[in-house]
């Protein structure tokens, strides 16, 4: 099944496809140039759909005089001037606080055309774009629990009917041949069944209780909800930000510092929707609306994001966000030994921090915790330029063993044999750098933690 | 029937503790609470107690006393307020630090953190929150390489840092008066030299701080 055309078809096709080609082309030329100008010139301060530090620049032919584009020069080259003797343009200037616009005065009348050609392209494209691809990445629920906890109750009941079937069948057998044994007992009054109760039900209880007991005081996969649904996932996952710009002093300080109200603002002042990333749900499987999350941070910054320049900072209110590592008050951590010193990264200890929507506490926090890590870790010695010279004070202890030492002690007649074994020993082992652990150097002492 | 209603009676019982997944929601217990949480006040503890406890008594103020300087401060007192006239005279004040005494490898880390995710690790304005557009930022970031960033002075750079300058935010709770210098240096450095290097001499020693940098961004590759 060839379609054929005729020649006449074919020619008013190409004709046609040749004649679209071009104008779209043209007009793509137009796109691109204002692209290219918007980006550099504009978008520092405008956004086509959001007012930011300008107005939104969508539908601006419809605002003013700006439909003509000679008008719209005019005010690019010189605002000051242009506003000398223009209501609008300095109700404008009150509106956005006060901020007198960049004159550009090498903007020609072709640029605005190009500009504006470029930000109707985008508006029309915003408008075609308006039905959102949905992806329906509803979370899994854990059910394997649930399903192993389900097969062997079921086994469990079939093992108790076959039994009770079992010694039905032996009555009747009896019956049949005429063999009187007494009467069976129920299966809840056979005390061999009581028997293997009571033992299942010790060994079940103990377990249980000595869990209970351990993890008294522990908080392992605590995952409170907090004031506001803040996605570590976008934040640190998605939009890469680095742990340090919130916590910013954890490599000075024993805390990692949970950050201010206007460490949020520094970008949230100019992000007020939550559309690009992907769907969030809370732990019990909800959706949410991030655009409602982040009008929950602007009510506490006193924050009114249609109304931006007016915001004063020194008004807004501490979230009350809630704690989830909890050490005990007994216990000393210092959050910059660790990170600063120790180079220990912070998914050491806090899990796959950038795959959390809700954090958890990943880690139990124990003191077997600590004192595991603290005998598996190597000392970064790093003596060279990359290093950060915390434990430089060693180097000349090193040094020294390695040459003058083992020498000494290999030439003392005095000693025994089997001191002198123990002294090589004890040397070879320190000097062997990489075989240094925490442990070696005072990380298992009481006092270092407990005082 | 009695048997039977025994056993969905434990049929449902385990159904139920097997049914209680979900996350938990709760801190749990603490076998000594008074050896577990503080008596005394704790960083970021709520004072409500405190204050309801002892009413008037407590003075207490999360602020530091108005006029107190950060410790390390005292070198770099900035004279100019968070107006227009401050940011025309914040040209003239220099980097009170020695450029040759800067760690350009922590400015440089301390410069990705704070800054390169909107003016991106190049410098060029594109950094993982704009992303050409395609990032949550809805205004372009500033192309710190850009010709009239260049020729803009420290100083100003300093004042934009310390208050914020349009849709930015400031920086000076995050970084020091020392580390925003550094920062700032680190970016003059990136920039070519710009407006302070005018002289052959600090022309050479930001040669010689290119050279130590770029052998630090090469080993932190290689593993």
């Amino acid at each position: 099944m060839i379609s054929c055309k005729t020649t006449g078809q074919r020619l008013t096709l190409i004709f046609l496809s040749l004649f679209t080609f071009c104008s779209i082309h043209i007009s793509a030329q137009d796109v691109a140039a204002g692209k290219t100008l918007f980006v550099g010139k504009c978008a520092s301060c405008h956004n086509i759909f959001k007012a930011t530090t300008g107005p939104a620049l969508m539908n601006l032919e419809e605002r003013h005089k700006w439909a003509d584009h000679k008008e719209l020069l005019k005010w690019i080259n010189n605002p000051a001037g242009y506003m000398a003797n223009d209501p609008y343009t300095q109700g404008l200037k009150a509106q956005y606080g006060g901020q007198m616009m960049t004159a550009f005065s090498d903007i020609t009348l072709k640029n605005v055309d190009d500009i504006v050609a470029y930000i109707n392209d985008q508006v029309a494209s915003q408008g075609k774009s308006k039905d959102p691809g949905t992806v329906n990445n509803e979370p899994k629920g854990n059910s394997n629990a649930v399903i192993f906890g389900v097969i062997s109750l079921i086994l469990g009941i079939i093992a108790l009917i076959l039994m009770q079937v079992n010694s039905n069948l032996k009555k009747m057998s009896d019956d049949a041949e005429g063999i009187s044994r007494p009467e069976p007992v129920a299966f809840y009054k056979n005390k061999i069944y009581i028997a293997m109760a009571a033992i299942l039900f010790f060994v079940v209880g103990g377990y249980l209780v000595a869990k209970g007991a351990i993890g008294l005081g522990r908080q392992t996969n605590y995952q409170p909800e907090q004031p506001i649904y803040y996605s570590h996932k976008v934040h640190a996952g998605i939009n890469q930000i680095n742990c340090q710009y919130c916590h910013s002093s954890v490599m000075e300080s024993k805390h990692a510092t949970i950050p201010s109200v206007n460490v949020c603002m520094n970008c949230h002042k100019a992000i007020k929707t939550y559309e690009k990333g992907p769907k969030l749900y809370t732990e019990s499987g909800e959706e949410v609306n991030g655009t409602a999350e982040i009008a929950k941070l602007y009510k506490y910054a006193g924050f009114d994001p249609n109304n931006a320049t007016v915001w004063d900072p020194t008004k807004a209110k501490p979230i009350e966000w809630i704690k989830i590592h909890n050490l005990p008050d007994h216990v000393y951590f210092n959050h910059s030994q660790h990170v600063k010193a120790g180079k220990v990264q912070c998914q050491s200890c806090h899990g796959e921090i950038t795959a959390m929507d809700e954090v958890k506490q990943v880690s139990e926090l124990s003191m077997g915790w600590c004192v595991n890590c603290h005998r598996q870790t190597k000392v970064d010695f790093n003596y060279d330029s990359t290093g950060n010279k915390f434990y430089s004070i060693y180097e000349k202890f090193h040094n020294d063993l390695k040459t003058s030492e083992l020498n000494a002690v290999k030439a003392d007649k005095t000693l025994t044999s089997k001191d002198r074994k123990f002294k090589i020993d004890s040397i070879m082992r320190t000097v062997r750098m990489d075989s240094v652990r925490v442990q070696d150097i005072g990380g298992l002492e009481c006092q270092k933690c407990h005082y | 029937m009695k048997k039977f209603g025994i056993i969905t009676g434990i049929a449902a019982l385990v159904l139920l503790v097997a049914a209680c997944g979900g996350p938990r929601r709760s801190p749990g217990r603490a076998y000594m609470p008074d050896m577990a949480y503080s008596r005394a006040y704790e960083t970021y503890a709520s004072t409500d107690k405190l204050m309801a406890e002892y009413g008037n008594k407590v003075s207490y103020t999360a602020m530091p006393v108005p006029g107190t300087i950060a410790r390390g401060d005292m070198l770099f007192s900035y004279p100019y307020a968070n107006d227009s006239a401050g940011y025309a005279n914040s040209a003239s004040v220099k980097n009170p630090l020695d450029i040759a005494s800067i760690d350009m490898v922590e400015a440089e880390r301390k410069y990705l953190i704070n800054c390169g995710i909107c003016h991106g690790t190049k410098l060029d304005g594109n950094g993982p929150l704009y992303k050409d557009g395609n990032g949550p930022y809805p205004v372009a970031p500033k192309n710190l390489v850009s010709d009239d960033l260049k020729k803009m002075a420290e100083g100003t750079m300093f004042h934009s840092l310390t208050y914020g300058k349009n849709t930015m935010g400031s920086y000076s709770s995050q970084l020091s008066t020392k580390q925003r210098w550094e920062v700032i240096a680190y970016i003059k450095m990136k920039q070519g030299g710009g407006a302070p290097a005018d002289t052959a001499a600090a022309k050479a020693t930001t040669a010689s701080m290119v050279a130590p940098a770029m052998d630090t961004t090469k080993k932190a590759k290689q593993p």
